[in-house]
Parts: C-alpha cells; structure tokens; sequence
C-alpha cells in the first residue's frame, strides 16, 4: 500500500511537472546573444539555407566594424520563422528580398528593421530572384517550367514565361535583356524583359549554375560538369554578339565548381572548387594553384564586399550546423572568423 | 528425454499465452530458444498480448511501452524506431522471425504495422540483435503471432469484431476468425480497414501571426488480411502464413512548407512457409518467406512519380541438438535473396545474402553462457566473425537476483541506396560496425500470489564505427560515405509492479533511459559536431504505464517523457520535451457464455499539450478513441 501511495504521489508530480513552461518547435541558443538594433550600421547580411525539412533557415547580420553578429533576425524581429531552405536573397530599392524554396515564398522584408513587409506565396520551388524594374521580377525555379513574374507593387505573381527546363538558376540583367542559367537543358536563355518573350538561348557546358558581369561587360558563366557527366567549364561570353569568346576547362571531371562571385571592381573572379580559386577577366587559362585551400573545411559559399573588397567564405561544416564565416582580405589574410546560421549560402552587402 | 522435451513443448506454447515468467527449468530455457526466446542475459523488452491489443499500431505500442525513441511525423505518417542511439536503419525488424527491412532503405516504417495483425512484441536491445541478424547495431523488434496451441482447452471456434472510432475521422473496423481443430488443423482470417482524415486544428506557429490552421492532406486509408493455416502431423507442424496489407495516404507537409500534395501508397505482400518438428536430441525449424514491397511516391506540386519495388525471398534452416540437460548447440543457416527496383537506383539490383549463425549454451548451476557467432557473405562483403557472448550468475542466496553481462559485434550492410542510388550512391562503402557491451542486474520478487515485483538495472557501451552518413558533395548532390564513428553508453532501468488488493489489481511499469551518444570521431574532417550529441536522440525517455483493474473495469494512466533532442549537430538547436499522458476505460462485458462485449474509451493527449516530435511537424492535441470488441 506503502508503494501505491508512492507511485500516486510520484505520478502526481510529473503531471505539474508536465504543466511548465511552454516553449514550442525548434529553439536555438545562440540565436538569442546580442539584441537587434534597428538602423545599425551592421553592413552585411548572411542568408543561411538551413536544412531541408527543417525550417531552420535564417538570417545573420553582420557588423565588419564593431564585428558584433546577430544570428536569427528574422524570426527574432517577426516572431514567426523565415521557413524551409532560404536559397538567396537580393536587396533592390531599399528592400530585402528573401528566397525561401521549399516554403515556396518570397519574404520581403525592410532593410532596416528587418520586419516583414509582404509575403508573395504560391511559388512552387524559387531559387532567385531578378529584379527588372520597380514593379517587376522574375523568379527562376526548380521543378517548374515557369519562369514566374512578380508584381513588385503589390507584391504578387503576375505571370510566367514557360521554357523548357525544369530547372533554372542564377540570373542577370544587362540591357532590356535577362539571361537565365538552364541547368536542366544546358542554356542560356534570353528573355526579352519589355515583353516578357523567351528570344533566344545559347548552349553551355553541362549545369550551368552561376553568372557574373565583368567590367568590359562580358559574362562569365561557371557550368560544373553535373554528377560526372561532363568536365566543369568556365565560359566567357559576349552579350552584344551572342557569342562564346573563350571555353576554359577543369580538368577533373569529378569535380564540381560553384559560386562564381566577382569583386568591386568587377576585375577578379573568384569560385569555389574544394578550395577559393581567383581568375582575373583578362586571363585565358585556369589558375593552376588555388587562392585559398581549405585546410579540410568545407567551402560552401563565397561573397565579396565591393566597398571593402573583403571576401567571405563560408564553412557549411557538415551541413546540419552552424557555419562559419572566414572574413579575408583580398591579400588572402584572415581578418576575423564567426558562427552564422546553417548552410550560410549567400552574403548581400547593404551600402 | 523424449518425454521431457514434449513436456518442454507444452510449457513452451502455453507460457506464451500467459504472462511473461521466469521459469528455473534449465530444460525449458534451452528449449525456448527454439522459438528465439533470448537468455535473459541479455537485455529484452517483452510486450504481451494485451498491450498489444490496445495500442493502434507498432509505433504506437513502442511509444508506450519501451525506451526505444520513435520518431514519428504525425498519426499515420511515417515513423522510424531506434535504440540506444543508433539510427533507424539499425533496427532490425522480425515478424514471426523473418526479417522484414526493406533492402531499400534498411528500414521500415513502424506506422504500417496495425496492432491487430501480431499478438505479442519483443525488443532485443544491443549484443542479442546478433541472434535475429545482421545489422541490429542497436537492437532488434520481433512481433509474432501465436503459435497455435492445440491443446484440449483452445476454443474450436473464435470469432471477434474490432471497432474504433475516434478524432479527426479515424474509423477502424477489423474481423478475427480461428478454427482450431483439437488434434491437427489450425485456421486463423484477418480482416483489417481502418481510415482516418487526420484533420486536426493546430496552432501554426511558423506563420505570421500564428493562425489557427487545420492539417490538410494528412488523411489515410489502409487495410489487408492476415491467413494462417497450420497442420500439426506427430510432432512436426507445417503453417503457411500469408498477409497482405495495402495503404494510401497523403503526406501533410511541414508547418514551415506550403502543401505540396504528396502521396504515398505502400503495398506488402508477405508469405511465410514453415514446418517445425523436434526428435529426441533434436529440434528443427525450416522457413521460407517471400516478400514482397511496393511504394509509389507522388508530389503532384512538381509532377514526380517514383516507384520502388523490393523483393526478398528468405530460406533458413534453424536446428538445436541438446546434447544434455544443461548444454544446447544451435546453428541457423539463412539464404536471402534482395531485390530492388526503384526509379531512383541504376537499372535492377538484386544479391545473395547469406549466414549462419551458431551457438552454443550451456548452464552450470547457477551460471548460464551463451556463446554466439554469425558468418555473413552480402555479395562483395565477407565477413567470418561477428560473436555474441552473454555470461549471466544467479546469485546463490537469493535466487532471484541475476548479474548479468554481454558483449558482442554486429555489422550492417549497405543497403541498396547506399550503394547504387543515382546519383550519389557510393559502391565503395565499409559496412558499419558495432561493438556493444553492457552489465545488469535483474531482481524479480514473487510473494504468494498477491505482489510480483520485477526490476532491472543496465548498463550498456557501445561504439558504431564507419557510420554512414548521406551528405551534399560539392556539386550539392547528396552521397553516403563511412563518416563518423560514435559512441553510445547510457542506462536503461525498468520497474514493474503488481499487487492484489481483494478485488482490486493493481500494477505499474516503469521504463526508463538514459542516452549519450556523441560523435568521437570524424574520419574526414574536424568540426563542431565532434563530442556533441546526435541529433534526433533523447538523453532521458521515461514512461509508465498504470492499471488499476476491478472485477471487469480496468482504468490505465500513460505517461511518456522524451527530454529535448538536438536537431543541429552542434546542438545549437533543439526541439524542447515533451510530456504526454494518456487515460483509457475499460469494461468487460459477459453477454452469455463465450459471447463478450469490451468496451473501452481512451483520452490520448490529456493535458492538451502542444508539441512536436520532428521539427515544424504538429501534433494532434486531445483526442479521444472509443473502442469495441464483440467475442463470440
């Protein structure tokens, strides 16, 4: 008898031990450390993807001066999550444009105080935005043969431009012209961004993923070879003539560059490839040696502040913790390491 | 001995109709291993007929009634059980001793196993996974149906009707049929349906403002039927059992997702053919299972349709020589054959998986040895020594405290998608190995009929090297390689209590576990995960379950801690615990004769308490069941 009162009273206590607290769906520790100041000149913004199925994307500022960091922003200031896998981001007219491909949204969000603005939805898989003029954007996607076009004025979708790819990466705008990355069929498509047409589109190498504009207005365009199909190639093309002027390829057919980001000066290219590789846009061979090894970190994004010329690099680590962030200068020496979000995939630097 | 050994056979069958006892006879313990009852040695988890028949399904019942974390996405979705902090592929599952992983994923999804289909459980926790197979790193679940008894008291005829009805349109209707012809035949018919919508209101915290929403697309339908047809000639039985089970249910997408209208419809075809018999110094077991798995995978938002069929097709040869009343020789030679077929693995993958287990017990007094080893070749991988040794001592003075301790090593293949899913599979993958060790006490008090009192106390250590891990190469295409090497220690205690007060019965039982299991090293890169915690492994998992039963009314309180599980491996983020209880009714109805009513009505989620069990996943709040059972 004893030991059933025991029990009773054992019993007892754990159910008002089970009416604590209340503190709901996945909490983060470090995200909490510094308070968010609003209009702070924290300069940098670091979109992390988080994990798939996780919900766990977010985003950090970063301050290059003072180095104080503030992890998880979004939802700290909007009490409710940025979502599932926030692939990019883009900063036009004074506001934040986030990317969240799994949630299928666009979050827009005041570049100052970081409170939400709007939410366009009803997107199936975005993976960037281009922003055309001040009512209108595309947004490039996967799983979808859409090329969606957003009404920036009230925030919603107005359109698409059908192609035929299921998968379209990053954009550029140069002229009255957007030029898509195609990684399902290997393009580059043109789209006609007064009348919204698809014009034209010119073979690349195999999974073309990203695209910069160097200073003589030429483009480069990193195509990473897919899973062994084919060896990565970075391309250098000519918009006015619709031209490839010079085809450099890896000579590894394992592995995979990405990330071709270019500097202030639109001079300096930098990739990632293992290791920081930098190429200048005069060159016309591969650089052989890297600019950065990674010392079996793992590379996973690359940004370049055009105002300090400093790079950053992100260590996705094992992908299912917090990265970190490596602040170089563009002599290659560390200035100052942090811990962003998980899988920091994209730096924007706000002027 | 002849004699000695139908005996044992009689004990053997009956014991497993009544409640799980300890039985001294050295005869009888060797016997059981005929039937895989493992030494108590080891570290087993035994869940008899009743809570089986009042949980829903296999996640459900281990939720309650074991240590083992299930990692469950909802009611009716996908759920995955690990032990001792292995990961969900290192479970192996059993159903009447048949393996039943898919060769797929090495996994099962525990939510497709309704209750109704099996009639008692067992968990193998760590070393003693050996004896059910490769691959139990952490441990292994046997769910098995009643071998007929064909004894004089066994009703010749049975028939009962299961209904339940309960939130959220869940409807679940189920016949059970037997014939059980004295002297030799045996016929068993399931017939299972159960539907729910599953269209709960939760607070979606992931959205602006926090709306009230209700879950959409997570509704489901599953039914299938069980046959069994047994014929005992002299002292061999020949059972042919057959179950089909067919299930199709939308996946309700996570909190932080738009819906993406996912579909997944599952389909089980699982024969079983075995002919038991014994001779003097003999017993012997011959099987041969077929199985065979569907699954076809719909995400209407982006047009993808993946069809993944898997075969296996499972010989063994089980055999015990007693070579005298205190030694027993075992060996079981198992031929499997695994086929798979899926849209997302290169072309049709099919191998030969092979071993032979053998054993040896023997008892002196009051020390028992059991001595295991499993030889394994898995196509390209050979593998000769994989022991399993158990030591337990019966301490003189009192006779019902047992020390015991085991060791052991287990391998587990790479499955299918490890190895050829395109793109990403890694053909070049180690097996992951496990070295599992622990020590326990066991003390059990029997006092007149009026107060039974078991508890046990392990400690277990075990270290899994070569873990496979799938994570994005730099062209962001996801491969598994050999990654890290963890170890696992904890402890696991249970309680369980039962006392007779007049006409009142009372009874409690108690689980408890304690889990560390951290990283220790990473064989290609050093990072913050080094030394943490897994993620999506509790540290504390508590339960308890009791009953107070009078005459014919029976009430149960269920109560279930899991402490707060890592969902970052730097364990920066986390999940918070949770504390769920469950109340249930119960009343027995006696219309006349063998004619029965059972009635019971169960309040899940008490305390209305708002969780979640996988990340952005919600969780039903109170909701409530009412059961019927109609015995003829």
């Amino acid at each position: 008898m004893r030991l059933l009162l025991g029990y009773s009273i054992l019993s007892l206590l754990l159910i008002l031990f089970s009416c604590k607290k209340e503190e709901v769906g996945p909490q983060c520790k470090n995200c909490i450390e510094n308070p968010i100041i609003p209009n702070s000149d924290s300069k940098i913004l670091i979109v992390n993807e988080g994990n798939f199925g996780f919900g766990n994307a977010s985003i950090s500022l970063y301050n290059p001066t003072s180095n104080v960091l503030n992890n998880n922003v979004f939802q700290q200031v909007n009490t409710y999550p940025l979502g599932d896998v926030a692939q990019s981001g883009v900063l036009f007219e004074n506001k934040l444009y986030i990317v969240v491909n799994n949630s299928g949204k666009i979050e827009v969000v005041n570049k100052d105080t970081y409170n939400s603005i709007a939410t366009i939805t009803g997107l199936i898989s975005p993976r960037h935005m281009l922003p055309i003029n001040s009512s209108k954007a595309y947004v490039s996607n996967i799983f979808s043969n859409q090329i969606q076009i957003l009404n920036l004025s009230n925030n919603s979708i107005s359109g698409g431009i059908t192609t035929s790819s299921n998968w379209t990466e990053e954009m550029l705008l140069f002229n009255d012209t957007a030029y898509v990355c195609d990684m399902k069929n290997n393009n580059l498509l043109l789209i006609n961004t007064t009348n919204d047409l698809l014009i034209d589109s010119v073979k690349m190498g195999v999974q073309p993923n990203s695209i910069v504009i160097d200073k003589n207005n030429k483009f480069w365009i990193l195509c990473d070879g897919g899973f062994n199909t084919d060896f990565p190639k970075l391309i250098k093309f000519n918009p006015q003539t619709r031209t490839i002027e010079q085809t450099l390829i890896f000579t590894d057919i394992n592995s995979s560059p990405s990330d071709l980001s270019i500097d202030g000066n639109k001079e300096n290219l930098y990739f990632i490839n293992y290791h920081v590789y930098k190429i200048n846009c005069t060159d016309n061979v591969l650089p052989t040696s890297n600019w950065l090894s990674n010392n079996s970190q793992v590379f996973y994004s690359i940004g370049i502040d055009p105002y300090a010329n400093n790079i950053y690099i992100s260590d996705a680590k094992d992908f299912v913790q917090s990265s970190s962030i490596l602040r170089y200068s563009e002599n290659g020496v560390l200035l100052h390491s942090f811990q962003a979000g998980i899988n920091a995939g994209q730096f924007l630097f706000l002027p | 001995m002849y004699k000695l050994i139908t005996y044992i056979i009689f004990i053997l069958l009956t014991s497993k109709l009544l409640a799980q006892e300890k039985i001294d006879t050295i005869n009888f313990k060797a016997f059981t291993v005929v039937d895989y009852a493992i030494s108590e040695n080891y570290t087993t988890t035994k869940i008899d007929s009743a809570a089986v028949a009042s949980s829903e399904n296999l996640s459900d019942l281990l939720q309650h009634q074991s240590t083992v974390f299930v990692k469950t996405y909802g009611a009716g979705s996908l759920a995955s059980v690990s032990f001792r902090g292995t990961g969900a592929s290192h479970t192996r599952v059993l159903w009447n001793d048949v393996e039943i992983n898919s060769p797929m994923n090495g996994q099962i999804d525990f939510s497709l196993f309704p209750s109704f289909f099996f009639n008692s459980a067992e968990l193998h926790h760590g070393a003693s996974g050996l004896i059910d197979g490769n691959g139990a790193l952490g441990g292994s679940v046997l769910i098995n149906n009643f071998t007929p008894s064909y004894t004089s008291t066994a009703k010749p005829f049975s028939l009962s009707y299961h209904s339940a009805v309960g939130s959220f349109g869940k409807k679940t209707n189920g016949i059970k049929m037997a014939f059980n012809q004295k002297k030799d035949w045996f016929l068993e018919t399931h017939i299972y349906h159960s539907i729910a919508e599953n269209n709960f209101i939760y607070k979606n915290i992931s959205q602006k403002n926090h709306p009230e929403e209700k879950l959409e697309n997570g509704n489901y339908f599953q039914y299938g039927f069980q046959q069994a047809i047994f014929k005992k000639i002299k002292n061999n039985t020949l059972g042919l059992r057959f179950w089909y089970f067919n299930s199709d249910r939308n996946l309700a997408s996570s909190m932080v997702v738009e819906d993406h209208q996912e579909n997944q419809k599952d389909e089980s075809f699982r024969t079983l053919l075995e002919w038991k018999g014994f001779t003097k110094k003999w017993s012997y077991k011959l099987s041969s299972s077929f199985i065979k798995d569907n699954l076809v995978y719909e995400n209407k938002s982006i047009d993808l349709i993946s069809n993944n069929e898997s075969i296996f097709f499972s010989n063994a040869l089980n055999t015990k020589y007693f070579i005298n009343n205190s030694s027993l020789l075992i060996n079981t030679f198992k031929v499997r054959y695994e086929y798979a077929n899926a849209d997302g693995v290169d072309g049709v993958n099919s191998r030969f998986n092979s071993s032979w287990l053998s054993g040896y017990t023997k008892n002196f007094k009051a020390i028992e040895v059991n001595i295991f080893n499993r030889m394994t070749i898995v196509s390209n991988y050979q593998n000769f020594i994989a022991p399993s040794i158990s030591v337990g001592y019966t301490l003189p003075k009192i006779k019902t405290l047992l020390l015991k301790t085991s060791w052991g090593i287990n391998y587990n293949y790479p499955t299918f998608n490890d190895l050829y899913w395109n793109p990403g599979g890694n053909p070049d993958l180690l097996p992951e190995k496990a070295t599992m060790s622990e020590f326990g006490i066991k003390y059990i008090l029997k006092q007149n009929k009026k107060i039974t009192l078991s508890s046990e106390i392990n400690y277990f250590y075990s270290l899994v090297d070569n873990w496979i891990m799938w994570q994005p190469t730099s062209s962001s295409i996801w491969s598994p390689t050999n990654l890290k090497k963890v170890e696992n220690k904890g402890i696991e205690t249970s309680l369980s209590l039962s006392k007779k007060m007049n006409q009142l019965q009372f009874s409690f039982k108690g689980k408890y576990a304690y889990t560390k299991s951290t990283n220790i090293e990473l064989h290609q890169q050093i990072n913050e995960s080094l030394n943490k915690q897994l993620i999506y492994v509790p540290k504390h998992q508590f339960n308890y379950t009791m009953e107070i039963g009078l005459k014919n009314t029976q009430f149960t309180y269920n109560y279930r801690y899991t402490s707060l599980r890592y969902i970052s491996t730097d364990n920066n983020w986390y999940l918070p615990a949770n504390f769920i209880s469950d109340i249930a009714l119960s009343q027995k109805i006696k219309i006349s004769g063998n004619t029965k009513l059972h009635l019971s009505f169960r309040v899940n989620n008490l305390f209305n308490q708002t969780y979640q069990s996988i990340a952005w996943r919600p969780m039903p709040l109170r909701n409530y069941l009412f059961n019927l059972i109609f015995q003829l």
